[in-house]
């Protein structure tokens, strides 16, 4: 792990368990005092639809001391930004609460994916600034990036901030465009369990990473795996002539050579470094699962292209 | 006449089991559509919908059987089409070739279930008896039900439209009291996001809306039967593992809205029966992995039938096929399953 890399994204394809991967890894350095910041798009209570850390502060009290999950909500941050900018208080509620400014704001192509990602760098950006004084603010960022097609449109929000515009918010575009488009800010982990609808779309991603932002793929996760698919040839070869008959077997070994083949796709569509998460035998409850999926995922050192961009 | 919609995140399998659905009910004899968003590529080849057919008739074996439609949901499509039939000639080429056009499609929260609305409209016209719709996986899949007018209201109000229309006669003459505080307002906001941007929505805002508004007036009528219980039925896909979560928050969002959910479909469990004695080796290792997720599977269902007994009718349990098993033979087994455990939601 690479401490100059920004963020770690993880993204994919919806319900690939990006969520779920980001916690766990978020929990595995918390619970060793590091201190993790999780931003999501989606609203907490959706955040919960595919994972809970009820219970984390009596079972693991360092790792929820440590461990923040952010949404950033860019409705928030226009408020924000409409405060700054008129600090009249009046007047800036006058403006808040007019249906004209919800219509503009509602309408305006790519705004709310623009204030996400200006938010975003500021996050990163403080991170960085603030290590050489008291020490940083936190040790990890983790973008849980929204499915594939929302991802790829919230990065390209800023480039067409810039071209659309004139004026200031060009400018930001033009520079949140040249900070999401560099790979020594952006460590983007590719979530995938090894099937063909997801295969597909995880190579589209990552091809349109590297061509529109020149992004490389640094590790490619792949989730809910079955032990078959590291088993050798010859292995292979014997379970087939084994004289097993159960519709269990069946099922498991059919299963077992479709992730092989689909495997062997991604790693010619996708040359990087594969971390593999079993799917799991058991889970008890939510932390449980999320600690086993934690000791899985080592991630391989991360590869800076560039040096960061000065700010 | 019956629309079945089914609701449920990313990844469970919900177009599958709605394609299956309308399959099975086409086995009874009836005349079924499936309106689908995003399907795989296979899926996609099996319903034989390609880019340029958006509505097939998909063959089927059983001299018995009646009709089943595909059809799939093309947004950008749609609303063209939309704005074809509500604006007048010489406006239309103006709002499909303006700048900010392109980019609502794509991003108004809502645009797609509307257009789905849209398409239910004349799928209705067209006489199917079934109709069963594959929702984007959103939270805005329910949002429509609560407020038809909402494209209206996120596609601008009559102020904006007289804003859009006066702003620059307003700003070169000196201000009416009618446009004051509105102008005031723009004035402002284009200090923040430019006036570039800000006029060029404004322009489209006085063009769009009264599409919008003729097309909210129609979503009406339909909202009011996918509203109807004796209609419409809802139906949460799952899987075993997100089965007690989704089950909760769907729970949640359908009784806030007063709906009773028809099913929960448990869809990907793996139930297949196994053996009572595990060889050894590799061939066990893997009996014996495939038992204990297995076992987790039945326990997170027992959860869900338990835990949600009074929540739905029922709780449907299919098997996850193995993976070459392929379009439309996938979608046959996934059928008999629903003819063996639920017949009564065919009917």
């Amino acid at each position: 792990m690479d401490p100059q890399a920004r963020i770690m994204v993880v993204c994919g394809k919806g319900g690939v368990g990006k969520t779920t991967l980001s916690l766990a890894f978020g929990l595995k350095h918390a619970s060793e005092g590091k201190r993790v910041v999780i931003v999501s798009s989606a609203p907490l209570d959706e955040l919960a639809i595919s994972v809970s850390l009820e219970g984390l502060g009596r079972r693991c009290p360092v790792a929820a001391r440590n461990l923040f999950v952010v949404h950033l909500d860019p409705r928030e941050l226009l408020t924000e930004v409409v405060k700054k900018h008129f600090p009249v208080p009046l007047l800036a509620r006058t403006i808040l609460n007019s249906s004209l400014f919800a219509n503009l704001i509602a309408i305006a192509p790519g705004l709310k994916e623009f204030y996400f990602l200006a938010r975003l760098q500021q996050l990163a950006e403080r991170r960085r600034t603030a290590a050489g004084a008291d020490g940083p603010d936190y040790d990890y960022l983790i973008w849980d990036a929204p499915a594939s097609g929302h991802f790829l449109s919230t990065l390209r929000a800023a480039r067409a901030f810039e071209t659309f515009l004139s004026g200031p918010l060009a400018a930001a575009g033009a520079e949140l465009d040249r900070f999401f488009s560099n790979s020594a800010n952006m460590q983007i982990l590719a979530v995938t369990p090894l099937e063909e609808m997801a295969i597909a779309e995880t190579i589209e991603m990552t091809q349109a990473l590297q061509g529109d932002f020149g992004l490389q793929c640094t590790a490619l996760i792949l989730n809910l795996v079955s032990p078959l698919f590291s088993a050798s040839e010859q292995e292979m070869t014997r379970l087939k002539t084994a004289s097993e008959e159960s519709a269990a077997f069946r099922f498991a070994l059919a299963r077992g050579r479709s992730e092989r083949a689909r495997g062997a796709e991604v790693a010619a569509a996708i040359p990087a470094p594969q971390v593999t998460i079993p799917r799991i035998r058991h889970w008890d409850g939510d932390l449980d699962l999320l600690d086993q999926i934690g000791q899985w995922l080592t991630l391989p050192e991360h590869r800076a292209g560039e040096k960061p961009q000065p700010a | 006449m019956k629309i079945i919609c089914y609701l449920g995140t990313g990844g469970v399998g919900k177009t599958s089991v709605a394609a299956a659905t309308a399959l099975a009910v086409a086995r009874t004899g009836k005349r079924s559509m499936v309106m689908t968003t995003d399907p795989s590529l296979r899926l996609r080849t099996a319903l034989g919908l390609t880019d340029n057919i958006t509505e097939q008739r998909v063959p089927l074996d059983d001299p018995k059987a009646g009709e089943l439609w595909a059809s799939l949901l093309n947004v950008r499509a749609t609303l063209d089409e939309a704005v074809r039939l509500y604006a007048k000639n010489s406006t239309s080429d103006r709002i499909l070739n303006h700048s900010i056009y392109a980019t609502i499609a794509g991003s108004l929260a809502g645009m797609q279930e509307l257009m789905a609305v849209e398409r239910i409209d004349q799928l209705i016209q067209q006489g199917f008896d079934h109709i069963v719709i594959d929702t984007a996986p959103s939270r805005h899949a329910l949002e429509i039900l609560d407020k038809p007018e909402l494209f209206a209201n996120i596609s601008g109000s009559r102020r904006v439209q007289l804003v859009g229309r006066t702003y620059q006669l307003a700003a070169g003459l000196g201000l009416t009291a009618i446009g004051r505080g509105a102008v005031d307002i723009v004035g402002r906001v284009e200090s923040i996001l430019g006036v570039h941007l800000v006029r060029q929505i404004l322009d489209f805002y006085s063009l769009f809306y009264p599409i919008a508004e003729g097309y909210s007036k129609r979503a009406q009528k339909t909202v009011a039967m996918l509203r109807d219980p004796a209609v419409t039925e809802f139906r949460v896909v799952t899987t075993p593992q997100k089965a007690l979560r989704d089950a909760a928050f769907f729970t949640d969002a359908l009784n806030k809205r007063k709906f009773r959910i028809g099913a929960f479909c448990v869809n990907r469990a793996w139930l297949h029966p196994y053996p009572d004695t595990v060889p050894r080796g590799l061939a066990g290792e893997v009996l014996d992995w495939y038992k204990t997720v297995s076992d987790a599977h039945r326990k997170e269902i027992w959860k869900l039938k338990q835990g949600y007994a009074g929540q739905a009718r029922e709780v449907q349990v299919f098997s996850e096929l193995d993976q070459d098993v392929d379009g439309v033979r996938a979608l046959e087994k996934l059928a008999d399953q629903m003819h063996l455990q639920a017949p009564a939601g065919l009917a």
